[in-house]
């Protein structure tokens, strides 16, 4: 894919020359940055991937209508201002005149409706389709605005907008039918070429609105054994990493030169029961299995204690202090008697499944955990499986436990509307549901009063760990590693790497 | 008894086998519950502990003593090891004394099978196995034993063809022997010896093989112990805990070595006049 | 027939078999390319976009049909579209195979260089200590899986000598030469400790086979020079199976070496395939498997006319 960054080159330099200014519009520091991660992109549209890793890639590229920043905040992006009406049932954006794809053509009104039409039609499989069911119609009364018109209130839909998920993609391309073969976004980088597993070269976005680009370009490595990805680093092959695996994580630090990066995520490490087998059909034995774990000594011993104790809800704007939960003081008495409560003094056995490396820490938590619960007389036997058979197992509910390192979301509502609604489409997954759980969710999605919402979530949250159809554990971080000529990063929680655009590279 | 008097005259026979006898009296120590420690048991308060004197090899990340899991991590290996040679043993006598024996067509088919399994990547094809069985102890020996089948049918297929024509076989067949009875009583004692070599270097591949499966994830499983999974669990953490790589790398290198040592030693006391093996 | 003409008939049949092995046996692994796409998000499909997936990953079509096309298309070098590259799999794997070959050829060239001096040494010097060491070592060396050279060089290289090897992002021998064979080295070392351990012991065995025979005894009574008898007369003779085992060995090579590319993070054909199962990209494991098989053989029949060649004595229309 030499081609497109051919084009890119020459539009560079008719846009210099038309200007007078050969040369000065790049800084002189610029540079190319090397960067290594061990897990590839597995496609290129923004509408349809949900893989970490592509979405990673995907946010350098294009852009949403608003970002989150650092504290979560909603801030702008290809919108520079945005207004829900009285009832909440308008919302209107004020795009930024100066946004542009990367090849020149200024992003319109009909590109984010063609976006969102695309989006929301059913055939495209779109990821996050779901988060944009209220969405009636939409609306470009002028080049600069667009209307979205909803059904009934909805809190989350902003925070949904905010990620690459629902990324403004060219009218044109959609027509073509060329997203996902071919990358064209108004983000802060081109996408030069993408060799699957091996490597993506991207460069900077000469009309990229939001600025200068300090690098000249990105240079990524897949290299997916992370012990060689510090290596490299080690031996400045690499600026700057993705690290994923705690254990090497905390190796970085011990090199002269090398600074760690560790941010608190939203995705949570989580032990999912299934309620429709055998003695977990019981909540009392559910609640022993809670008490019996102490997520704390689990967190040490697989993670290095790389990490906080959670409850179910992640985002430190709805985030309770775990402690009050249930159980989350472990009481292995208390555990003990309600096994025998339910009729399962002697205990039982059953097996738990997982999968190779993914997270990288799940066959140590697995066998922490089940060391734990054999204190109360569970047998656990531990699958642990490549990722692909885990996935289908997983999506078919197959399992009598799960170690799991689910993604978290921004907004509550959004994150588990999936699992815990009656309708939610893995519902079956979640191998879980009651009145409580399901109205609790409808309420905090229509509630548009900041405080209330938090009020109904924590309801929610001490509701599901005490009938703890899963057994929710910890977050981990992110974290980036980068050399002492890389400076100006700025991470994010939702793990995003839009903070490179910011970064530069001395030489 | 003789064999093992030669065996330990013999100075790579000696060397070997004792690294083999020594192996093996681990293994049982291991599989009968005599190790220092439980090695399934986690003493989290001492995690990534250093050799000392409680623990020798030190503790794993789990705080798992590092010594029992090598032993039961031994037996394991051996187990797999032995299980899948005796599995390739058995099939490929089979299958080559049938293609001597039967000749034309089913020699034919049978030897172009065994060909298409030797030219799939021994590695790759162990690996397409466990993907679809799922990973674990008996695929592992099954996905070994596979690989290995063909290189024992052709060991038995030369000499049964050889013998076939061999005139103690027409003589027994002229004073009535039965057919089960030549074939069990004269080509297999005289296949014994070049099978008693070949077993044994294919106990040094297996391990090797093992370790190789273990290693990517794909053998044995957690919380049992293997050589190859304790390397693969060492991989993160050499630096903070080198003992976790230092000491199962050496057990494998070693049993290895044993078992090459002893086949090399059989294959001069069995069949002094070949020093190469059939490829 | 002659043995050459058999091996030549019974090759395209022993493809074919190749290929019917890792079409059926790559279906038969659970999951398939979707579920390796999107993950546990595969469950937000509906039953129309699945459907729709399916098709376009060609899985709606029997076995039967996906096998006689794939075969229809192989026939004419067409080995088909890698899903997860989205371009034709021979293009895949001829970028990566250059890597591969690289590693072989210096193994190759590794394992000549060290083992072939070592075995002659060793059977010049039989039965004395300097014999015991070179043997000691070869055993060694081919007892250690080549992971655990790896890693124990890794471990060895960065703690005692603080020399870090150079992995990360992989530069390509036509890039910059020098930048390639320091990515290189340690791999081809690594692969080349067993290789050489193979070359030192076959090479010290056929040499002591060829001074022990009868010809060389001749000349040696006829008082030709010792230096003389080993280099002319039975140096030549003892290179035909050296010869053998280091084709057969560089045929392995060519199949990749999987798990030390993995610890090397090189991405050349080991890794390509090991990657390919694992997301479910059938045509690519398919195509590369077949393209392994292919070398494989070929590189032994080349070994087997290269022994036709070297050894005069050698008749291949029996065994």
């Amino acid at each position: 894919m030499g081609r497109p960054r051919f084009k890119n080159m020459v539009s560079a330099v008719a846009v210099a020359s038309a200007l007078g200014i050969a040369g000065a519009a790049v800084p002189a520091a610029a540079a190319t940055l090397n960067m290594a991660w061990s897990q590839d992109a597995t496609g290129l549209d923004p509408h349809k991937q949900t893989a970490f890793s592509s979405l990673r890639l995907l946010e350098l590229v294009y852009e949403p209508l608003v970002r989150t920043d650092g504290e979560l905040n909603i801030v702008p992006a290809i919108a520079t201002a945005w207004e829900f009406s009285e009832d909440g049932q308008t919302l209107t954006f004020k795009l930024d005149p100066e946004v542009k794809f990367s090849n020149g053509d200024k992003v319109m009104p009909a590109d984010v409706k063609a976006s969102f039409e695309r989006i929301l039609n059913e055939e495209t499989g779109a990821s996050s389709r779901a988060n944009f069911l209220s969405i009636e119609s939409i609306d470009t009364p002028d080049d600069e605005t667009v209307v979205f018109n909803l059904s009934q209130p909805d809190a989350p839909l902003l925070t949904a907008m905010s990620s690459i998920n629902a990324a403004i993609v060219p009218a044109s391309a959609i027509e073509a039918g060329t997203i996902g073969t071919e990358t064209l976004g108004s983000g802060p980088f081109v996408l030069d070429s993408w060799e699957p597993n091996s490597r993506e070269v991207l460069s900077a976005n000469e009309n990229w609105a939001g600025g200068d680009v300090g690098v000249d370009g990105i240079n990524i490595s897949v290299l997916p054994d992370e012990t060689a990805i510090l290596a490299a680093l080690r031996t400045n092959q690499v600026d700057f990493a993705l690290i994923n695996d705690p254990l090497v994580a905390t190796l970085v630090p011990n090199n002269a030169g090398l600074t760690l990066n560790r941010e608190p995520v939203l995705n949570y490490h989580v032990l999912q029961l299934n309620a429709d087998r055998g003695a977990m059909a019981e909540e009392k034995v559910r609640q022993a299995i809670s008490c019996a774990i102490d997520r704390q000594d689990v967190l040490d011993a697989a993670l290095l204690g790389e990490g906080k104790v959670t409850g179910p809800l992640t985002m430190p704007a709805y985030a309770t202090d775990p402690s009050e939960l249930f159980c989350y003081t472990p009481d292995l008495e208390k555990a003990r008697a309600l096994m025998a409560e339910a009729g399962y003094e002697d205990g039982f056995s059953a097996k738990v499944m997982a999968a190779t490396g993914e997270p990288p820490t799940a066959a140590a938590e697995a066998q922490v955990i089940q060391s734990q619960l054999a204190e109360i007389g569970i047998d656990l036997d531990i699958e642990i499986m490549e990722l692909n058979v885990y996935v289908d197992r997983w999506l078919k509910g197959d399992f009598d436990m799960a170690v799991a390192l689910n993604g978290g979301r921004t907004d509550p509502y959004t994150m588990y509307n999936r699992y815990w609604t009656k309708d939610g489409n893995l519902a079956h997954v979640a191998h879980y549901g009651d009145d409580t759980l399901d109205s609790l969710m409808q309420e905090g999605r229509v509630e548009t009063d900041p405080a209330k919402r938090k009020e109904i979530f924590a309801e929610f949250s001490k509701h599901i760990t005490e009938v703890s159809p899963w057994i929710w554990l910890y977050t981990g971080y992110s974290y980036t590693a980068a050399n002492d000529k890389v400076s100006g990063f700025e991470a994010n929680p939702t793990g995003s790497l839009f903070g490179l655009s910011a970064v530069t590279v001395s030489e | 008894m003789s064999l093992l008097r030669s065996i330990f005259a013999h100075p790579s026979g000696r060397i070997g086998g004792t690294i083999v006898a020594l192996y093996i009296i681990i293994a049982v120590l291991g599989l009968v519950g005599l190790t220092p420690h439980d090695p399934l048991m986690q003493f989290r308060i001492d995690r990534l502990h250093a050799p000392s004197a409680t623990y020798w090899m030190g503790t794993d990340l789990l705080g798992r003593d590092v010594a029992s899991r090598l032993m039961i991590g031994i037996a394991q290996s051996f187990i797999v090891s032995f299980a899948s040679v005796a599995l390739a043993t058995a099939i490929g006598i089979v299958l080559g004394l049938a293609a001597a024996w039967f000749g034309t067509y089913w020699d034919g088919t049978i030897m172009r099978l065994m060909d298409v399994l030797l030219a799939f990547p021994a590695i790759l094809l162990a690996l397409l196995i466990i993907t679809i069985l799922g990973p674990g102890t008996w695929t592992s020996v099954l996905a070994i034993a596979f690989v290995y089948t063909p290189i024992f049918t052709r060991v038995v297929r030369g000499p049964a063809l050889s013998l076939k024509t061999r005139e103690f076989v027409d003589a027994a067949r002229t004073f009535g022997s039965s057919r089960r009875y030549i074939l069990s009583r004269h080509m297999l004692l005289n296949l014994v010896a070049p099978l008693t070599v070949q077993v044994t270097l294919a106990l040094a591949w297996a391990l090797l093989t093992e370790a190789g499966l273990s290693f990517l994830g794909l053998g044995t499983q957690p919380p049992k112990a293997s050589l190859g999974l304790m390397l693969s669990e060492a991989r993160n953490l050499m630096e903070m805990a080198p003992w976790l790589l230092v000491f199962p790398a050496f057990a494998i290198m070693i049993g290895i070595l044993g078992f090459n040592l002893l086949g090399d030693a059989l294959r001069d006391i069995l069949d002094p006049r070949s020093r190469r093996a059939e490829a | 027939m002659n043995y050459l003409t058999r091996r030549l008939v019974t090759f395209p049949v022993v493809m074919l078999g190749v290929s019917v092995l890792v079409f059926v046996s790559i279906r038969l692994v659970p999951g398939d390319a979707i579920t390796a796409m999107l993950g546990t998000e595969a469950g937000l499909l509906t039953p129309a976009q699945r459907a729709a997936l399916e098709a376009y990953f060609g899985m709606d079509q029997s076995w039967f049909g996906q096998y006689w096309h794939w075969l229809g298309g192989v026939l004419h070098g067409d080995l088909g579209i890698s899903v997860t590259y989205g371009r034709p799999v021979m293009e895949v794997i001829l970028r990566v195979f250059p890597l591969t070959l690289e590693l072989a050829l210096l193994s190759m060239i590794v394992a000549l260089a060290v083992g072939l001096p070592a075995g002659i040494y060793a059977a010049t010097h039989a039965e004395r200590p300097s014999d015991l060491i070179v043997r000691i070592v070869a055993m060694v060396g081919q007892s250690t899986p080549s992971f655990v050279v790896a890693l124990l060089a890794i471990y060895a290289l960065s703690v005692w000598f603080g020399v870090l090897p150079a992995m990360g992002t992989f530069t390509p021998l036509w890039e910059n030469p020098l930048k390639n064979l320091a990515q290189m080295i340690l791999p081809a070392l690594t692969l080349g400790f067993a290789f050489a351990a193979a070359v030192t012991r076959i090479s010290r065995s056929a040499m002591l086979d060829i001074l022990s025979d009868d010809y060389i005894r001749t000349a040696r009574a006829k008082g030709v020079p010792a230096r003389s008898v080993i280099w002319h007369h039975a140096l030549p003779n003892a290179l035909i199976p050296v010869v053998t085992v280091s084709g057969v060995e560089f045929g392995y090579l060519l199949g990749g070496a999987v798990i030390v590319e993995q610890v090397f993070a090189l991405p050349g054909l080991g890794r390509t395939v090991l990657e390919a199962i694992l997301q479910r990209d059938y045509a690519l494991v398919q195509g590369s498997v077949l393209f392994i098989a292919f070398n494989f053989m070929i590189v032994n029949l080349l070994v087997d006319l290269a022994y036709a060649a070297l050894d005069p004595r050698i008749r291949l229309g029996g065994k």
